[in-house]
């Protein structure tokens, strides 16, 4: 087996942007390439039979590169013998290259929480997976120990050189093996135990990536709002915009859905949101309100299968004039912040903001379409996490024990009641539901 | 027993008094808050109904002193926190890393008792070496203070290293040192087959962790606990043959009593383990600390910095005057 260029997994190593550095006219990725179409023909059990799925410019690589993770995540639709060129090595110059033109458009076009930016970054952790996965292990080792040293400048980092991974929640803690504070990822141990870190240098790679891409995204962004982007990438983020938002279109008339979106039903509240609503008191007040209830009532109301479809879907997906949002979800969450003990706007007016933020709408007054996308439409919190950020909420009752987040409560004792009043229906919401 | 007669018993505002004006001394707070004083948020408790006197900032130590003697509180609080306005808890400088181990919430106590116990203080102090074992030898922190509280011990952890951690880091290191999730050891064997180990088959790291702070919370149930997912049954089950645990035969163990049974045990455990500190205090950026010299009005115990683990005793160290002499 020949050797793999880390290129082809690491956009981000010297080799990369040296490369992407030499390449770069923008006005040419529209070309056709016939370079890049002769890597594609010979790679072994890509499918030629519709020239349309075949990308013959870079232009229309980067669009098949984010085609190919939608198709996969959607399932039916997938053939994978239409993108074996993605996980040729032979493909990697061309890929690296494709990888900054996209991330260099999402960048300057969206905001790095945008639904379109949190795609991206997916299909990218999706794309090193696959790609290590399908490298010979031997060669797998060798490739991984040569990123781990560019990225990290060694295979036994301190842990506080993966803060950022830890933050963001890409790898936890109790995941690595650490000694003396250093996380051991080399090839230093014997037995099952290496082959345990292997494991774990394997999943720390796309974390790695994902984390970079990240961060690259934000310079884009930043830079993008002080210098106008080249009209081509534009014209691609649009593109992209419109290829994603074909994914996540609901149709009005839809029955698919098992956990129907519909009015707020009180009594199939679990305890801790019944709670919340009575008002808490200062010091669990702000998060209660902020982080619990806001994302509670908004995926209750707007997309409670969240947890079984795990589509990162915006707010205006559901409410595209956001009537409800404004009129139904915002005055339930500011009623509860009123009946805290002081009233939370009262201490503590800039949460009316932070509100805003959590349902993906930015740091402003009140949710405006325009800014939707500036932050993340946040998903309740766990029941593992109220308990310890919020344990004077946390009255748990018996369907407590089986769940393991308040919207599966509440789309559980939905599904209860219904059965009790109808007899019928046997879609059991699952999602998050404990063993 | 000791011959203390009004320890753990609540002061009075007398002895709260007599406390501030004679006995303590700024010299008693340890240097680590002494020398950033006037960044911290001070809060107090004047009536035992919690610190509701908050957004307090002091200038020096002075300043301080005048206001402990005049004002004798039931209980005074700094910040973890260092502020550029404190009295405003605006300007986020940094945040020590605390565990608090409190011995009347630790969720196995052979004990039983009400309050707080000469065994149960006992019990706390050896969670806490357990836990500074951990900070130093895994995580490589140095700089970790502990401090009595009066019913149990604080970990001020000042490693410059995790001074800026966002609560969501320090969550994770919460359930590392805690043992808060049960180990996943997967792995892919040699015939390309993926595979899993138990946590007591991988010596080191954090399935270590894990495996001592269970081994910990096994061998202090009494029986009588009620754990999440476990019958009565099979606490007798474990009951009968935790000393295979003791003699660190995990496997012998979960042959004994069952491995889809071991399971639901340890998915228990690592909820217990969690239980051995407050967690919340860990997470929370902007929490206020009982400060270290003042008094525990609750207990009639001096809030005390620990120089030496091992050798502190409670019952002798963290005991004022007015205690001594009314005994």
């Amino acid at each position: 087996m020949a050797m793999v260029s880390t290129v082809f997994i690491n956009p981000f190593s010297q080799e990369a942007k040296e490369l992407v550095k030499a390449s770069g006219d923008l006005d040419r990725i529209m070309e056709e390439d016939a370079r890049l179409l002769n890597i594609i023909e010979y790679t072994r059990g890509q499918r030629l039979d519709d020239d349309s799925r075949i990308p013959g410019s870079l232009w229309e690589f980067a669009i098949k590169r984010i085609e190919w993770y939608l198709e996969k995540k959607g399932y039916q639709r997938y053939q994978p013998g239409y993108y074996r060129f993605l996980f040729n090595p032979q493909i990697a110059e061309f890929d690296v290259i494709t990888f900054y033109v996209l991330a260099q458009a999402i960048g300057a076009k969206f905001n790095p929480n945008s639904r379109e930016s949190r795609i991206f970054m997916e299909s990218e952790a999706e794309i090193v997976k696959e790609r290590l996965l399908r490298i010979e292990s031997r060669e797998r080792e060798r490739v991984i120990s040569k990123i781990l040293r560019e990225m990290l400048d060694s295979e036994t980092p301190h842990w506080t050189q993966l803060e950022k991974l830890l933050e963001n929640r890409r790898i936890k803690l109790t995941e690595l093996i650490l000694k003396d504070g250093e996380v051991i990822l080399d090839k230093s141990a014997t037995g099952r135990t290496q082959q345990v870190i292997n494991a774990i240098r394997e999943k720390i790679i796309p974390a790695l990536i994902v984390q970079e891409t990240q961060e690259y995204l934000y310079k884009v962004h930043e830079m993008a709002a002080k210098i106008e982007p080249h009209p081509i990438l534009t014209r691609l983020a649009e593109k992209i915009r419109e290829r994603i938002s074909r994914e996540f279109f609901i149709p009005k008339k839809t029955g698919a859905r098992t956990i129907k979106a519909s009015k707020l039903d009180f009594d199939a509240f679990p305890p801790c949101i019944k709670n919340t609503i009575k008002g808490v008191r200062a010091g669990n007040r702000n998060d209660a309100i902020v982080l619990l209830l806001t994302g509670f009532l908004s995926y209750a109301r707007l997309y409670p299968s969240v947890f079984k479809d795990r589509k990162p879907h915006k707010v205006s997906d559901f409410d595209p004039t956001l009537n409800i949002t404004l009129n139904e979800i915002l005055p339930m969450i500011y009623e509860a912040a009123d009946n805290c003990e002081p009233p939370l706007f009262q201490d503590d007016p800039q949460e009316k903001l932070n509100i805003t933020a959590k349902l993906g709408f930015g740091l402003h007054e009140t949710p405006s379409l325009e800014n939707e996308g500036e932050t993340k439409w946040y998903t309740p919190m766990s029941c593992e996490k109220i308990k310890i950020h919020l344990p004077v909420v946390c009255k748990p009752d018996s369907l407590c024990e089986k769940i393991q987040n308040p919207l599966t409560y509440y789309n559980r004792k939905r599904w209860q009641k219904k059965r009790k009043n109808e007899g019928g229906d046997k879609d059991i919401p699952r999602g998050n539901t404990r063993r | 027993m000791r011959g203390v007669i009004r320890i753990f018993q609540e002061a009075t505002p007398e002895d709260r008094k007599k406390y501030y004006t004679r006995e303590w001394k700024p010299e008693k707070i340890p240097a680590f808050i002494r020398e950033n004083i006037h960044l911290r948020e001070f809060g107090f408790d004047h009536t035992g109904q919690g610190p509701n006197d908050r957004y307090r900032f002091f200038r020096d130590e002075k300043l301080l002193k005048k206001f402990l003697r005049y004002r004798a509180p039931y209980a005074a609080y700094s910040s973890v926190a260092l502020y550029d306005k404190p009295w405003k808890r605006e300007g986020w400088i940094s945040s020590e890393l605390v565990f608090d181990v409190d011995a009347k919430d630790i969720p196995v106590r052979p004990c039983g008792c009400d309050n707080v116990c000469e065994e149960c203080l006992d019990q706390a102090k050896e969670i806490v070496a357990m836990i500074i074992d951990t900070l130093r030898d895994d995580l490589g922190l140095q700089e970790i203070h502990v401090v009595y509280s009066g019913r149990g011990y604080h970990i001020r952890v000042l490693d410059p290293t995790i001074l800026r951690l966002d609560s969501e880091v320090r969550g994770q290191i919460l359930r590392y040192v805690m043992g808060g999730d049960v180990p996943r050891l997967l792995y892919t064997g040699l015939d390309g087959r993926m595979r899993s180990l138990d946590h007591f088959m991988a010596p080191l790291g954090y399935p270590r962790v894990f495996t001592e702070r269970s081994r910990y919370i096994i061998l202090h149930l009494s029986g009588d606990e009620k754990i999440e997912d476990i019958t009565r049954q099979t606490m007798n089950k474990i009951m009968e043959y935790r000393d295979l645990i003791e003699s660190d035969k995990w496997g012998e163990f979960k042959g004994v009593i069952g491995p889809r049974v071991y399971d639901r045990l340890i998915g228990s455990v690592a909820k217990l383990n969690l239980q051995l500190v407050d967690a919340k205090v860990t997470v929370d950026l902007k929490r206020i600390l009982r400060l270290p010299s003042s008094l525990h009005s609750k207990v009639s115990m001096i809030c005390t910095y620990v120089k030496d683990l091992e050798s502190f005793d409670p019952l002798e160290d963290a005991v004022p005057d007015f205690v001594k002499e009314g005994s």
